[in-house]
């Protein structure tokens, strides 16, 4: 019995062996080394001369005003751009949740965005929000408002960038639209009777019934929103003059631009820690407004 | 009575008026493409820019094509990835998954959390040190950093088969079992074909992601002959901004395989995404 345990366990690796290569080769390892380098002063990834230069890297970082500037911009798409996001996301499930005919259709397209690829979506944008040629202006022009220069300048591509993360945004309203199926009908109806409004059924009990999915779509677009950095590469270059440089783009920029190594490292690290906290904190708030059936 | 009525057929066209603008706000940007492809470059100079091209020309892609000559090679690129990808996917994070739903050992549940926690890690912080791992093993310029980590199981797609094996009655291995079969029977003969479901939209989803990632390719691969369309994209956004229709063209190309797959598989994707919400 014990040796048929032993081969059961060894058994058990063998199936697993996959992922735990996997998990020490492209995790462990590189983690690991990045916790290492990022107190050495490392410029390539190969590099065999380096020193330990303690925190040196972390004060440098603090007092480039790039970095201020990047971390300014990555806050905006973090404090303002989740909630909008994540508000446009429960606005379009509950409007997809409409009992009307027809439904099905505008069910099938608000998701195709999200599977276009980025780099065709940020051929889109351009089309679209060009200057002279784009169709946005031309429809705001029909209404008699003058040119705007969309994605050239510093006040509007950050806002424009939030628009972006709202035209692909299928996966968040797919999980309220699931969310939103599982309210129970009979709550509505008592509240009905009960002479609630709209306005109250919805803070009252969809709120409330939807919390945990709200709350998984918060964390997801908050740790996604924290590592923003293709969209701005792709649609702006991280311009016009930084506005939309973010804190990503510092790390990209000084590990392939900069060819500092150590320093994207550190700036890793930073980025791990802050995100790793605002989670935690994020989860523990939640406790006190998520609502999870079954619980007392 | 027959002032219900009224108000209720205006709130229906509200309804439907909101709904309209919705679709507008998502399928407007698509048709907007797909009527900039047809126009000839003249005609996407004109200010205020005509709604409809003046007729259905499909000059831009011949352009596309030979303004960038490794459009097929990139085409074929990424769709060769991606399918490895896929079956990675599905062969690696199966087994996985099988040894920790089948198995009656302590470190099953002390590992599994482990799976768990590396899908809460973020990317973009292992960007950097990826590239220096990949760097030293030599393999920049090569597929194998997109392929190879799909074929040692994602923490995702164990999740997946994982929950989905658990639902699958044990009685069945025992069946197995007394009938002279082993482990590995159980999964190849009994668990797997009792999971179509499960894998069909694992190979949905991996296909998808890889065709859809943009930062993979774009970090670890220099040589255009290896690029995938994305990346090759980006290229072509460098080598002729100012030709739209043939831009449009090919974000348009690199729409279709998933396009189509949504169509025709829209159930799998919905199922995928919607999973991932509820285990939140």
């Amino acid at each position: 019995m014990n040796s048929l345990r032993k081969y059961d366990t060894a058994l058990f690796f063998l199936f697993i062996m996959p992922w735990i290569i996997g998990f020490i080769a492209f995790f462990l390892i590189p983690f690991g080394t990045s916790i290492f380098y990022a107190f050495t002063d490392a410029k390539l990834p190969g590099a065999v001369h380096y020193d330990f230069v303690g925190f040196d890297n972390f004060v440098h970082m603090a007092k480039d005003p790039i970095f201020t500037k990047s971390l300014f911009n990555t806050l905006y798409f973090v404090v303002l751009g989740v909630p909008v996001v994540t508000a446009g996301m429960l606005l379009l499930a509950m409007l997809l949740n409409l009992d009307v005919k027809g439904i099905a259709v505008f069910r099938t397209f608000y998701y195709l965005p999200t599977l276009v690829p980025i780099v065709a979506t940020v051929i889109i944008w351009r089309l679209v929000f060009n200057s002279e040629f784009g169709i946005l202006n031309a429809v705001l022009g029909f209404f008699g408002a003058g040119k705007t220069d969309w994605l050239g300048g510093e006040h509007t591509i950050k806002p424009v960038i939030i628009l972006l993360q709202v035209w692909i945004s299928g996966s968040g309203v797919l999980i309220f639209l699931a969310a939103l199926k599982n309210v129970p009908r009979h709550l509505y109806e008592a509240a009905e009777i009960d002479g609630a409004d709209r306005i109250r059924r919805f803070f009252a009990i969809t709120l409330p019934m939807i919390s945990p999915s709200i709350l998984f779509v918060v964390i997801i677009q908050t740790m996604y929103n924290f590592q923003m950095f293709t969209e701005a590469l792709l649609l702006s270059k991280g311009g016009p003059n930084y506005a939309s440089y973010t804190f990503v783009y510092n790390i990209y920029k000084s590990s392939f631009t900069d060819l500092k190594f150590s320093m994207a490292m550190s700036q890793s690290i930073f980025l791990f820690a802050v995100i790793a906290l605002v989670t935690f904190v994020l989860m523990k708030l939640s406790n006190r407004f998520v609502y999870y059936e079954g619980e007392k | 009575m027959n002032d219900t009525r009224k108000s209720g057929a205006v709130s229906a066209a509200f309804k439907y008026v909101l709904l309209c603008a919705v679709f507008l706000l998502f399928a407007g940007p698509l048709a907007w493409m797909l009527s900039t492809m047809m126009k000839t470059k003249a005609e996407t100079y004109k200010a205020p820019p005509a709604l409809l091209p003046e007729s259905f020309n499909f000059e831009a892609f011949e352009r596309l094509f030979s303004i960038q000559p490794l459009m097929w090679t990139w085409i074929r690129n990424s769709f060769a990835i991606s399918i490895l990808v896929a079956l990675g996917a599905v062969v690696s994070s199966s087994i996985v998954a099988y040894g920790f739903s089948r198995f009656l050992t302590k470190y099953r549940d002390r590992l599994f959390p482990i799976v768990l926690i590396t899908l809460m890690i973020p990317p973009s912080i292992m960007m950097i040190p990826s590239y220096v791992l990949f760097a030293k093993l030599g393999w920049i310029d090569t597929w194998l950093p997109l392929i190879v980590p799909a074929w040692l199981g994602g923490a995702y797609y164990i999740f997946l088969f994982r929950q989905f094996f658990l639902t699958i009655p044990q009685e069945l291995d025992e069946a197995t079992y007394l009938d002279g079969g082993n482990r590995w029977t159980v999964y190849a003969r009994v668990i797997m074909p009792l999971s179509k479901p499960i894998i069909i939209t694992t190979v949905i989803f991996a296909f998808v992601n890889s065709w859809l990632d943009f930062l993979g390719p774009f970090l670890y691969i220099k040589n255009s002959a290896l690029f995938t369309l994305s990346v090759g994209l980006q290229l072509l956004i460098g080598q002729t901004s100012q030709d739209f229709p043939a831009l449009a063209a090919g974000a348009f190309i690199s729409i279709i395989p998933i396009g189509l797959l949504y169509f025709f598989a829209q159930r799998y994707i919905v199922e995928g995404v919607v999973l991932t919400g509820s285990k939140g």
